[in-house]
């Protein structure tokens, strides 16, 4: 086996080519692993941030995918609030309203309406919850408004179309600045009391979603199912179903992860056993020598075969660094993607899966091996020994 | 003028129900053919079905912006669409067309000056907003695209330095014999050259092969008329050109590893 492996390295430079292409291979196989399943794994984290596992939604709408609203919104919750197994029901209002600069107003934002006491879209960093007549900014808009706790901002609901003038205007004190948790980079966003809102768009017991938490220890499929039941006239999701609606939008990027991954298997393959092939037929004398002088045929295959995973061993060592250097640069193209939440990412680093990426490499790379190997131990002695003296 | 009011009454009582026009994969789906009645609701409301008539069947535009979601889509008149959901007078967008000569851009700054509120975008500039998404994806595939480059240029390298090395004795012996070092220099790119020719006319063949079962796979998977996978001459172009160029590199490093070698010496094991 140590001969083996010293020719490996008699060869450098012929070595280290192979090392960098099995290393590059390594790395793109670890990134579309890590792509295949990234960003759902990375959205059901932000789903579940805030510790709402369900989503209940005007029927057969995904939450905030379009403007229809559950009516009657208070007596909903509270047959929502009844069903066992539930601990909170959280509402949100979605409405676009105009920030106003004397009498112009500006781009829209998007703002909700929530309950301060349960709320599931955003993080408070400075300040608190807003009360009656308050707002909670975004981080972004806090920023670029140079806005703090305290601060005066005028928000209109509409505007006047022929006019221009911001219609309903209503001022606001900040009462905070938070992080939203599924605002784009950079997007302005305004939190306030739902009934604020629900005035404000003219949608009065209105909201778009609840967020539902379930209780410790309660499944929140069986919740969702349950929920169904006691109001047959929404639609119940769980994290997992808007998952698996989320896998099934970017199944795309799934199904060219898997091609991607197996092509670079097969590069890696391919460059295995090419350098194997070509060291066991420089070898070919030696290696019958070898035999004629009574090593067993086991012992020299195991030879050629820890060449094989050796360079598969080493490319992968090259190739995890690599990888999620890749990882990082692709992910920052790929969160360019225009109303993508800020706080997802494409490439989830799942040590096990990972693990599992460069594995499938040393296995392929010892199976490569095994074929020229079995080759050289397999060819007629005499002849391999006469091939050689000429 | 009673009886008038009375028989208008009677008209509208008795109207046929409206026309809507299906989506040829719903109208697959459900199955629904042209004279079919369909009862709608709008799913947020809890108002009474409404019947309408299938006036025609559509196929939706191949537009990738529409493929992530695939949802069914149905073509209402305005004013029926506005009775399923209850809303008056509302609407999302207009398109406008211009007179010949109109500039799009002027006439795009005139509409939100005139009408407060509403953005109004030339079609190329509503195609670029539109296409984000595909441009984020495109980049991400150059990105890969660089990555395979770079992963075949090692590979093409360490073929050509095994292949070269293979034959040390034959070229020690050309060079014994009076063969120059341009010659075997020569020799070598272009033998890199024509194994990248041939390489790349092979994986242009098979990229085309496979942008058909690409797109085969696809159009089934989305039920879309929509291309995902196009070998384009220009592709074809420059993959063969990078492969020229790949192959004369290549070759080129490996065949200087042996032309700097005394030939005495490229005998030796």
């Amino acid at each position: 086996m140590a001969s083996s492996l010293r020719a490996l390295f008699r060869r450098r430079s012929r070595t280290l080519l192979a090392l960098a292409g099995i290393g590059i291979s390594a790395a793109l196989l670890l990134d579309m692993t890590m792509l295949a399943s990234g960003l759902t794994e990375s959205f059901g984290e932000l789903l579940g941030a805030k510790g709402y596992a369900l989503r209940v939604t005007p029927k057969g709408i995904l939450p905030f995918d379009s403007d229809a609203t559950i009516r009657d919104a208070a007596a909903t919750a509270r047959r929502i609030a009844s069903v066992p197994g539930v601990a909170g029901v959280a509402p949100a209002l979605g409405a676009q309203l105009y920030p106003v600069t004397g009498d112009s107003a500006r781009e829209p934002v998007f703002a909700t309406g929530i309950d301060p006491r349960g709320q599931m879209l955003y993080r408070v960093l400075r300040g608190r919850e807003p009360g009656p007549g308050e707002v909670v900014v975004s981080e972004p808009m806090a920023r670029d408004d140079r806005l703090r706790p305290g601060s005066v901002v005028s928000l209109a609901s509409g505007l006047d179309v022929s006019l221009g003038r911001p219609r309903g205007t209503r001022r606001y004190v900040v009462s905070g600045v938070a992080e939203f948790l599924y605002d784009y980079a950079g997007e302005h966003s305004v939190a306030l009391p739902l009934g604020e809102v629900q005035r404000a768009i003219g949608r009065d017991n209105q909201v778009s979603l609840f967020g539902v938490s379930a209780a410790e220890g309660v499944d929140p499929g069986a919740l969702a199912a349950r929920i169904g039941r006691v109001v047959p006239e929404v639609s119940v999701y769980s994290t997992a179903e808007l998952l698996r609606e989320t896998s099934r939008r970017l199944s795309y990027f799934r199904q060219m992860a898997t091609i991607l991954g197996s092509v670079a298997l097969t590069v890696t393959a391919l460059l295995v056993a090419t350098i194997i092939t070509i060291g066991v037929r420089e070898r070919f004398g030696e290696i019958a020598t070898l035999r004629a002088i009574g090593i067993a045929r086991e012992r020299i295959l195991l030879g050629v075969v820890a060449e094989g995973l050796t360079l598969a061993l080493l490319g992968c060592a090259l190739g995890l660094p690599l990888g999620l250097w890749m990882a990082r640069r692709l992910d920052r193209i790929l969160l360019s993607f225009p109303g993508l939440p800020s706080k997802v990412t494409f490439f989830t680093f799942d040590p096990g899966r990972v693990a599992f990426a460069l594995a499938v490499v040393v296995a392929v790379g010892a199976v490569a091996g095994c074929v020229p190997g079995l080759g050289a131990v397999r060819s007629p002695l005499g002849q391999a020994l006469r091939e050689e003296a000429e | 003028m009673s009886l008038f009011f009375g028989l208008a009454l009677a008209a509208a009582l008795q109207a046929p129900p409206p026309g809507i026009l299906v989506e040829r994969r719903l109208a697959e789906s459900v199955p629904l053919r042209v004279g079919d009645t369909v009862r709608v609701r709008a799913l947020a409301s809890g108002a009474t079905p409404r019947p309408f008539v299938v006036e025609g069947v559509f196929e939706r535009p191949a537009d990738p912006s529409r493929i992530a979601r695939n949802e069914y889509e149905v073509r209402f008149h305005l004013p029926d669409l506005e009775e399923v959901l209850g809303t008056r007078d509302r609407v999302d967008r207009f398109a406008v067309v211009l007179s010949p000569g109109a500039s799009p851009d002027s006439a795009a700054r005139w509409i939100e000056g005139l009408a407060f509120g509403t953005r109004a975008y030339g079609s190329r500039a509503l195609a670029d907003r539109t296409s984000a998404t595909f441009r984020v994806v495109s980049r991400f595939h150059r990105a890969i695209g660089i990555v395979t480059i770079l992963a075949s240029a090692i590979f093409l390298l360490c073929v050509m330095i095994i292949r070269v090395d293979e034959r040390k004795r034959d070229m020690g012996m050309l060079r014994l014999v009076g063969v120059s070092r341009g010659t075997v220099f020569r020799s070598i790119v272009l033998e890199a050259i024509g194994i990248t020719v041939a390489g790349s006319a092979a994986g242009a063949g098979l990229g085309i092969v496979i942008a058909q079962v690409v797109n085969a796979y696809y159009a089934r998977y989305y039920d879309t008329t929509l291309r995902f996978a196009l070998v384009t001459p220009r592709i074809v172009v420059l993959a063969a050109l990078l492969g020229l160029g790949l192959g004369a590199v290549a070759g080129a490093l490996a065949a200087w590893r042996v032309v700097n070698v005394p030939p005495q010496r490229l005998g030796e094991r």
